[in-house]
């Protein structure tokens, strides 16, 4: 154990010089981007003198030159201070601590259900490869892996809320009706299920493809020849030794496919008009909020070392040859 | 008896009209009006925003001293009543008496003098153009202000609606810096309804004034307004019920027939009448072919206005003729005499005959000249008007292409590095032209870093002279004079092709009564809203 909190603690030192280095990629690259924060402010106001430009600029800490400016951000995420955000009035931190949740919980349940429906159904199908099943999951896949996913979002719209009125078109809850305890939280499952929904068919698909992939692999192998010899059931087999060692890949698509996720989450969010932070990115964009947008990166970059950590971690526990090392 | 029978007849009818007319009309109080605001308003300061969404949502918590009808005439709001001198120089208020701020403290004439001098005059977008001449607001007593003014400044008295003036509380604001005051994104205001909470990427929550000054007003208990980035979902929340009002055009154009088809949703044209919004294409004069007016003025006639309103905008609009939007009819300021008729059925011969002129040839592909259009990157509506235009261009041996960017690269392209040939983009002409109309013409708005004002490089000392004159002319008859002349100067100019007049769309459920009652459209404060149940 104690083995393994030394790992932690050295993959967490190995991730700060990481994230350094996407703040200063990003920040150059953000600063590539034409127009500042002022010109859009003035822009959305339709009209503006040039001293209210000249005013905002100034005020926006934008007038500085571009080393200065990345030198004092630096200093700022070193201290642990994301900046302020002259758009919006608040502080970056307030505003992305208000939306980490929406969107974690909206990357939660899509990854969720996208691991559990995938393990279960990428078994299935690689029960009897060429089967209905097997057939069944392959069409299935192919539709979900290769759908637009605005597009997906925008059917299950359609379907699922204007034609069998079943589930809101948008946003987290009810907000007009401002509840409270149980009905909040059942108010917000479901709003939860079609962005969640949206958001997991692609990796549903992937995770689906490898498990059925991956368990067909590892039912060729010796050890299974030997289990068998040993006299366990085929049940046992499969859930004990074969879906185990299938897992790895699915945990190590995981960690890679982190990053897509979070991209995944800027457009269902949108979509649906989910309240995180993937909706507040892309208004950022568009506004060249970039002490905003710089801090999104910041969180979104310590999540995903964050997950690739836990992610190694996973590996030592489902199979005890790999070291924590 | 037969005689009082007939008698008792149209008396009964009559009296049967009046209470099915007072069915009709009589608000019911209650319920929350569930709108959605595009986009999410980047902060609550009406008084240094004049952005919509800080528009739509203001004006519910902040008024202004006076209110428009549709013909612009100034109403009673904060001001019951008001006397402008007679040399034009000074305009005295009187103001509404026991009007209170949401914190309980009353509305004087304190609040006025500070809003105006020291907020609106300093650093609100427009009115440091529109309180140029403002020099100081005298208080005699709590209930009197009186504007003092350099020269005569006509247009002010078309400025103080709630959305272009608001009236802010001096208590909170005096000695605090503007822009991180706290007030700025929870307001406080005289208005109907109360800011509430402000849940990001969410919702703006709003609840009714008990303590409204217009008694038994407001009729809405609360107003929820809801942000939806994404527009076929807006549309589909409309359709479902989700949301009961979506204005200045939140639902696209595309959709509005599909939703109104439906019987449920209804779509309105008023509500434009204040902000004036025209579609223009902005030629740099600088550039070659269009230092040529000539080659200007071809590009002006080639193009079917009629067309380009039906089927891009669906109706939502009228062709333009001038510089002035024709609601500035009522006004007189708006002329089409000696206009040229942009809609003659020989446009397109005559703008080849034009380019002719121009020394502008067609080559062996029959093309004369190219250029790129950069269009402003608001919606699906005008990359369609762009693809339209390609096409009538074309007609003329113009080869136009088209470049889409997103907002912050177009407004730095065109507005800071003068890097295009011609834009197109829409152009909020506001209640007076001083307001909105000089900046696209004055030789004084050419300023390099400064959006939305003059970018053609173009401008004429003729012209200037008119437009200065025209801001402190306090006749009526000799400003119009002045107006009518200056469209005609700017008509042969051609700097700017007047395209359409555009009418923000105002979309919303049956159930939502008095939806569009003021000029101000959704910018208006909604004190005459309603729902029925």
């Amino acid at each position: 154990m104690n083995e393994r909190l030394r790992f932690i603690w050295r993959r967490l030192l190995q991730g700060i010089p990481t994230i350094l280095l996407i703040i200063i990629a990003c920040f150059f690259l953000l600063k590539l981007a034409p127009g500042d924060a002022a010109e859009v402010l003035a822009g959305e106001s339709g009209a503006a003198t040039k001293e209210y430009v000249d005013t905002l600029r100034t005020k926006f800490q934008l007038d500085k030159p571009v080393p200065v400016q990345l030198a004092a951000y630096v200093k700022n995420v070193l201290t642990l201070d994301l900046g302020y955000s002259f758009r919006q009035g608040t502080s970056v931190s307030s505003l992305i601590a208000s939306r980490l949740v929406p969107t974690l919980l909206l990357m939660g349940a899509a990854l969720g259900f996208a691991i559990v429906a995938g393990i279960v159904l990428g078994m299935a199908a690689s029960n009897r490869p060429g089967g209905w099943v097997d057939q069944f999951v392959s069409v299935l896949s192919l539709l979900a892996y290769s759908m637009p996913m605005f597009w997906a979002g925008l059917m299950l719209i359609v379907v699922f809320s204007l034609r069998l009125e079943w589930f809101p078109t948008s946003g987290m809850e009810e907000v007009a009706m401002f509840h409270e305890g149980w009905t909040r939280v059942l108010d917000i499952a479901e709003h939860l299920v079609l962005p969640a929904l949206t958001l997991s068919l692609f990796y549903l698909a992937l995770f689906m493809r490898l498990m059925r992939a991956a368990m067909l692999e590892q039912r060729g192998m010796d050890y299974v020849v030997t289990a068998r010899a040993k006299g366990l059931t085929e049940r046992q087999i499969l859930t004990r030794h074969v879906a185990r060692n299938a897992l790895l890949p699915i945990i190590t698509m995981i960690g890679i496919q982190m990053g897509n996720l979070v991209g995944g989450s800027v457009i269902v969010e949108t979509v649906f008009g989910w309240p995180g932070l993937g909706q507040l990115a892309f208004d950022s964009l568009f506004a060249r909020d970039l002490n905003l947008l710089m801090g999104i990166f910041v969180v979104s970059a310590v999540l995903v070392v964050v997950v690739n950590i836990l992610v190694d971690i996973t590996y030592t526990l489902i199979d005890p040859r790999i070291k924590a090392a | 008896m037969t005689v009082g029978l007939v008698r008792a007849i149209p008396k009964w009818i009559a009296t049967s009209l009046l209470l099915l007319a007072a069915a009709a009309t009589a608000q019911e109080s209650g319920g929350t009006l569930r709108m959605v605001v595009q986009p999410e308003p980047p902060t609550l300061a009406l008084y240094r925003s004049t952005a919509n969404p800080v528009g739509v949502v203001g004006t519910k918590i902040y008024e202004g001293l006076l209110d428009y009808d549709f013909s612009l005439n100034p109403q009673p709001a904060l001001a019951q009543s008001w006397t402008v001198a007679e040399d034009g120089k000074s305009i005295t208020f009187h103001l509404q008496k026991g009007v209170k701020f949401h914190d309980g403290k009353e509305f004087t004439s304190a609040d006025v003098q500070f809003t105006l001098m020291e907020v609106l005059k300093k650093s609100h977008p427009r009115g440091q153009i529109t309180f140029r001449d403002l020099q100081a607001v005298e208080t005699p007593d709590p209930y009197t202000a009186v504007l003092k003014l350099a020269h005569p400044a006509p247009y002010i008295m078309r400025a103080l609606s709630g959305y272009e003036s608001p009236m802010i509380p001096k208590h909170l604001f005096q000695g605090t810096d503007l822009q991180t005051n706290p007030m700025a994104n929870k307001p406080v205001g005289t208005g109907p309804f109360k800011f509430v909470e402000w849940n990001r990427g969410q919702y703006i929550r709003l609840d009714k004034n008990p303590d409204y000054w217009k008694k038994g007003q407001p009729y809405l208990d609360r107003i929820v307004m809801r942000f939806i980035g994404d527009a076929a979902t807006r549309v589909a929340a409309v359709e479902r019920g989700e949301v009961q009002y979506a204005g200045v055009s939140a639902v696209p154009y595309i959709e509005v027939p599909r939703l109104t088809k439906g019987k449920k949703v209804q779509a309105t044209a008023k509500g434009n009448e204040i902000l004036n919004p025209m579609v223009d294409i902005e030629l740099n004069t600088t550039r070659k072919p269009f230092d040529n007016p000539k080659v200007r003025q071809a590009l002006a006639y080639a193009m079917d206005r009629d067309f380009i309103v039906e089927n891009i905008w669906y109706g939502f609009g009228k062709p333009a003729t001038g510089p002035l939007h024709s609601s500035l009819k009522a006004t007189g300021l708006y002329t089409t005499e000696g206009m040229p008729d942009y809609a003659r059925p020989d446009r397109f011969e005559y703008a080849a005959k034009l380019l002719d002129e121009a020394g502008l040839k067609p080559n062996a592909d029959g093309v004369r000249f190219e250029f790129t259009l950069d269009l402003i990157p608001l919606g699906q509506e005008w990359r369609r008007l762009g693809e339209y235009l390609q096409q009538a261009y074309a007609k003329v041996g113009v080869k136009m292409h088209l470049r889409y960017e997103d907002f912050p690269t177009w407004l730095r392209r065109v507005f800071v590095n003068y890097d295009f040939d011609a834009m197109t983009t829409q152009t909020f002409h506001q209640a007076d032209p001083v307001i909105g109309t000089h900046r696209l013409y004055h030789s004084g708005s050419i300023i390099k870093g400064t959006v939305f004002v003059n970018c053609t490089g173009w401008s004429s000392p003729e012209t200037d002279r008119l437009m200065d004159e025209a801001t402190v002319e306090k006749d009526p008859a000799k400003r119009r004079a002045m107006y009518h002349e200056l469209q005609r100067e700017l008509a042969a100019a051609g700097s700017v092709i007047w395209v359409n007049e555009l009418s923000l769309v105002t979309v919303y459920r049956n159930e939502v009564k008095d939806a569009a009652y003021s000029p101000l459209g959704t910018m208006s404060s909604f004190d005459r809203t309603w729902i029925a149940k």
